[in-house]
């Protein structure tokens, strides 16, 4: 009982943390169908960032903070100056490539000026030692802070999609930006915003990742990228919930595979998943097929 | 006022519009008829600024709309019920009269807003939780409507709110036009192919065909009988 | 600016160019030392790769971030088949290319499912699963501490066919490979199976409309384009002796995407320049090796806003797709005689022409009954029946959402039918796939011309006969005789078909270049080609000047006269009026009247579905 639930438990944090890469992927998505390929790079810059001003001198708390801006403000002008001019052109391979190539910028320009080794991530959510008794089973605490972070990110989202204003000016750009823009819907910076909003997601998720693995580098972010793509898939692209469920899956299937079958599965499987969702049911489980108009 | 001098639109090398004029004047529908492909959507769009106009001017009570982007006209209060009854279907009919009255001016507050569509049209009171895109097409056509009012526009622009409904359905929605902008002296351009139905409530109306204004009148000088043979020729 | 691109296209692309510089990289060698051998021997190596890349992203438009899967497993796979079952270098090579082209091929069919971002997403799994096989497969793959002990001349252990193989003459065999493969590669792009590729990326909608088979096309670029990798991964692990994860990262997908965006994809020369400079600069700049990352990152920002075309676009005109030696034999202008023809090819063309012949029996060649179709809850088409009959044309008229577009898109496969049957010959064939359809002789046109941009007029009208070729890939890849016959004969009758519709003014005139009313003729120039007894055009005259229409008029009855049955989808009346023999005007999905144009303007039902407005019925 006790490896099997903490191995739940781990894959369910871990699942959590995959969940907001994914809200962040599905929020640029509804608006403009276009992800951030750097999205990784992103995650990693907000904790190395966090990191260094927290090194400076700057509170732990407020370099963290610190750390989730700068990215937002990275998130705002990826969507300037790599979406929006490519977006005139037309096509799809596009935007693949100048995202991915900030992407690669930002890990080249980390690693020139910050080494590429491995910068310890200050531990603010409790120590990886402390834990919380549940029912006699012990579960620690970190885990579960992140849990209830990614929670409260999820439905906080939910709620800002469906009961704001400018929740609702998302949905509608989301759905027929011509629509959305002559009723007044100011759609150019809806855009921008929501670009902005997924910059500030991967910079708290990849704090938390940061947190779990106790370090960060300038290599971290495409595999996360990748599985954060997989969670989303496999919930449906552009769905909340959908986000939430296929990371949890995800997490919890990586822990459960690495801890029966074998650790190195553990990272593969998810490539292997995602081939698998996009083979067979590219829309996700909770989804809607996209029709096209001929 | 509306107006449009000179007015040419191009999609690429495809012109959709050649040199139109037209005016339409506050407290008046002025219809815009023609078979599809005339121009009708691409003479709407413009004024809204859901296409750019290539030359010529167009103004709203002497404002030059011409370089201006489509939300802010639609602050200016030009509001466009686009064609092929575009709602957003994914979202039910509350949530689209949200959207409409949360980018409009929201002179009243919203509960009010909503009880006076609802008023108007008690069906969509009953599905207000259901989504717009299960709604029949005469319902959707209402939600659209409403959408377009519930911002309090001065110029409302309907692309073809007729498109097949049946006639008593039609009834119901023009008379919802005519009064609602007879009440708020609002400028209404109606684009429409049914020419009987919209002529029984324009004041005037235009004739498009390739792109060009062919005829124009008084809404009774259409409707005379002889001229019944030169509309249809203007579309066939 | 354009002359001087063409002069150093004439220079690149010259014989004498390819020969020198062959001659020059043969014997250079000699005369270095070691580390410039090997230096050039990476450089075949990433031309390969960028080729192979090049092939499955910038000519059938299938983005690939995993392509170090398929490097990988090339490597392996040979390093392998030498190591544990003892096969002799080239048999290894050949083997670890052809597991490679397998492996490449089932990708195909996950990965031809998904368009786009989501393809990225895929290739990328692709990728990074290869490296986590890798990594983790330690009783195969040796796992992170690699695999040592390859066969190389690196270790003096290489030897082939009982040779001693050292690093000069790996070399050389390496650059007799990668020249083999290029002349392969040129081959297959110049021949028709390499503009189905391109159509493929241009519309895979459009593609399905003339008879390619779109799922079958991208298996073939994912598995030749998997081959090619695979080759250059086989040949790398002979050359370096040891195999390790490291070398078959992301990374490396990413830098062989950057080589051939950078060299210009879409082009021969251009993932030659790529791979070129990227392999020669981080060897070269000591201090790039640190910057590496933000160089590449910076390129891949800026390189489709400012160099589309990458580096070869730039400098050179592109190579066209069409081979010099047949456009030569068959005369580039229309006009007159083509001078110096195979006196067989100008048979085959006439014969193709006049095969047409005049139908005279009045069966209905197409037909529809009783036709419905359904979108969630919406009849598009509610119960349609009509016929068309060859040698005559027919209007499709109605008011907007009378659905028209939906019956053509059933009637060519696009949708299957909720109900009822579409006939063709008297065979049902309602619910077969788009290019199936095409197959029987049913062509369709679009509402938005859906042609390759970058191929020029002539080129893309060639697209039409696609079905009507019989050479294989492999006789294509090698440029057998009978190739040559069919371009050449294919080619003749294409000119026809532009004389036909007027376009041979610009035939050699980039698609992109010129205005609709030339793309709009040029679609229905290339539906012409693929000879099809049905033809259905969706609006054609829409955006059309006087002049435009007036030509499109002349190509339709010139169709007529070949005893073809046409449908035409149209709003606008007078153009209608002068050509078509029947009209049926459809109105909420149903009919509402057949006969003659001058009936339909006073029919009463017509009139009322149209104004709204109620007729008594006079004469």
């Amino acid at each position: 009982m006790g490896f099997a639930a903490s191995l739940i438990l781990g894959g369910i944090s871990v699942g959590a943390v995959y969940a907001l890469i994914a809200l962040g992927l599905n929020l640029t998505f509804l608006t403009t169908r276009t992800l951030n390929f750097g999205q990784g790079s992103v995650m990693m810059l907000a904790a190395v960032a966090a990191v260094l001003f927290a090194g400076q001198g700057m509170g732990l708390y407020a370099a963290l903070l610190a750390g989730i801006v700068l990215v937002g403000l990275v998130g705002g002008l990826t969507e300037v100056i790599a979406i929006r001019p490519i977006a005139k052109l037309g096509g799809s391979m596009g935007w693949v490539v100048t995202t991915l190539g900030i992407g690669i910028f930002l890990q080249g320009f980390v690693a020139k000026y910050f080494g590429s080794q491995a910068l310890a991530f200050p531990s603010f959510l409790f120590s990886p030692r402390d834990y919380v008794s549940v029912f006699g089973v012990r579960l620690s605490a970190q885990y579960l802070v992140i849990l209830a972070i990614a929670l409260v990110l999820v439905l906080a989202f939910e709620y800002f999609l469906k009961r704001t204003a400018w929740g609702r000016a998302l949905q509608a750009v989301a759905m027929d930006p011509d629509l959305a823009s002559v009723m007044g819907v100011p759609v150019r910076k809806v855009v921008t915003l929501s670009y902005v909003g997924s910059g500030i997601l991967a910079g708290i998720a990849g704090i938390l990742v940061a947190q779990i693995t106790g370090t960060v580098d300038s290599a971290f972010g495409f595999n996360l990228l990748i599985f954060g793509f997989v969670a989303a898939v496999l919930g449906g692209i552009g769905n909340t919930w959908g986000a939430l469920a296929g990371g949890l899956f995800l997490g919890v299937t990586e822990k459960l595979v690495g801890g029966y079958i074998s650790t190195a599965a553990e990272q593969g499987i998810a490539f292997a998943l995602l081939m698998l969702a996009l083979a067979i049911r590219p829309e996700g489980l909770l989804g809607e097929k996209e029709v096209v108009k001929v | 006022m509306i107006e449009l001098k000179n007015v040419n639109v191009a999609y690429g090398n495809i012109k959709a519009l050649h040199d139109i004029n037209l005016i339409a004047r506050p407290g008046e529908i002025t219809a815009v008829l023609g078979a599809n492909g005339a121009g009708k959507s691409s003479l709407l769009k413009a004024i809204a600024g859901a296409v750019q106009s290539a030359s010529g001017s167009i103004t709203i009570n002497g404002e030059d709309l011409t370089r201006m982007p489509t939300h802010l006209r639609a602050r200016k209060g030009v509001s466009l019920a686009m064609e092929g009854r575009r709602l957003f279907r994914g979202l039910s009919v509350e949530e689209n009269l949200s959207i409409a009255w949360s980018f409009g001016p929201r002179r009243t507050p919203f509960a009010q807003a909503l009880e006076q569509v609802y008023q108007s049209f008690p069906i969509l009171k009953e599905r207000r939780h259901g989504k717009s895109g299960m709604l029949s097409g005469g319902q959707q056509q209402m939600l659209i409507v409403s959408s377009v009012t519930i911002r309090e526009p001065q110029y409302m622009l309907l692309d073809e709110p007729s498109l097949g409904l049946a006639p008593i359905i039609v009834q119901q929605i023009f008379g919802f036009i005519t009064h609602y902008s007879n009440s708020r002296q609002t400028t209404v351009v109606l684009a429409e192919q049914m020419a009987a139905m919209a002529l029984q409530i324009a004041d005037q109306g235009y004739v498009l065909r390739h792109g060009r204004i062919v005829m124009q009148g008084t809404a009774d000088e259409l409707k005379k009988a002889d001229v019944v043979s030169q509309l249809s020729a203007a579309y066939l | 600016m354009n002359a001087l691109r063409q002069t150093v296209s004439k220079i690149l692309g010259h014989p004498a160019t390819i020969i020198v510089a062959l001659l020059v990289l043969w014997f250079w060698p000699a005369s270095t030392d070691r580390s410039t051998v090997q230096l050039l021997s990476f450089v075949m190596l990433n031309i390969l790769l960028a080729q192979s890349i090049n092939l499955l992203t910038g000519v059938a438009g299938q983005i690939s971030l995993g392509h170090a899967g398929f490097f990988a497993i090339g490597a392996y796979g040979s390093a392998l088949l030498v190591k544990s079952a003892g096969a002799p270098v080239i048999a290894a090579i050949f083997g670890g290319t052809a597991i490679t082209a397998v492996v490449g091929w089932l990708l195909a069919v996950p990965a031809g499912r998904v368009k786009e971002f989501y393809l990225a997403m895929m290739t990328s799994g692709f990728g990074l699963l290869c490296f986590e096989i890798i990594k983790e497969w330690n009783d195969v793959t040796g796992g992170v501490m690699g695999l040592s002990g390859i066969a190389s001349p690196t270790l003096k252990s290489l030897t082939i066919l009982g040779m001693k193989i050292d690093g000069i003459d790996y070399f050389r065999i390496l650059l007799v490979a990668a020249a083999i493969v290029l002349w392969l590669l040129r081959n297959f792009i110049q021949s028709h199976h390499g503009r189905a590729f391109f159509a493929i990326q241009a519309s895979e909608i459009a593609a399905g409309s003339i008879g390619i088979d779109q799922a079958r096309t991208k298996r073939r670029a994912y598995s030749i384009s998997a081959a090619i990798a695979g080759l250059a991964g086989a040949f790398y692990a002979h050359l370096v002796g040891y195999l390790g994860p490291d070398s078959f990262t992301i990374m490396r997908s990413v830098e062989v995407l950057v080589m051939a965006v950078v060299g210009g994809i879409g082009t021969i020369i251009g993932p030659i320049l790529g791979a070129v400079l990227f392999t020669y600069l981080p060897s070269k700049l000591q201090a790039f090796a640190a910057y590496q990352f933000m160089v590449y990152g910076l390129i891949l920002m800026v390189v489709f806003l400012l160099f589309r075309k990458g580096f070869a676009g730039a400098i050179a005109e592109p190579a066209r797709f069409i081979p010099g030696r047949a456009l030569r034999a068959v005369g580039l202008t229309a006009a007159g005689v083509p001078a110096r023809v195979d006196a067989s090819a100008a048979q085959t063309a006439q014969s193709s022409v006049a095969a047409a012949g005049h139908q005279t029996d009045a069966a209905p060649l197409l037909e529809v009954r009783d036709l419905v179709k359904r979108f969630a809850g919406l009849v598009a088409v509610d119960g349609v029946s009509l016929a068309l009959h060859p040698g005559r044309i027919t209007a499709l008229i109605g008011p907007n959402g009378s659905g028209k577009s939906t019956l053509v898109n059933v009637a060519s496969g696009i949708y299957t039918p909720s109900s009822g049957q579409v006939i063709l010959r008297g065979k049902e064939i309602g619910g077969q796939a788009s290019h199936a359809i095409a197959a029987q002789g049913v062509i369709r046109t679009f509402q938005d011309p859906r042609l390759v941009p970058s191929f020029t007029v002539r080129e893309n009208i060639l697209l039409g006969a696609h079905l009507r070729y019989r050479s294989s890939m492999i006789a294509s890849a090698l440029r057998l005789p009978g190739v040559m016959k069919e371009e050449q004969a294919h080619l003749l009758r294409a000119t026809q078909v532009m004389e036909v519709a007027g376009l041979s003014g610009v035939a050699d005139q980039l698609l992109e270049s010129l205005p609709y009313g030339y793309r709009r003729l040029t679609e229905v120039a290339r539906a012409m080609m693929a000879d099809p007894d049905v033809l259905m055009l969706d609006e054609p005259a829409a955006g059309l000047s006087e002049g435009e229409l007036g030509r499109l008029a002349e190509v339709i009855r010139y169709i007529k006269s070949q005893g073809k049955s046409v449908l035409l989808i149209e709003h606008h009346m007078d153009f209608v009026n002068d050509i078509v023999d029947d009209v049926v005007v459809l109105d909420s999905g149903r009919v509402i009247y057949r006969g003659d144009m001058s009936g339909m303007r006073r029919d009463p039902a017509v009139i009322e579905a149209y104004l709204g407005i109620q007729q008594v019925a006079h004469d």
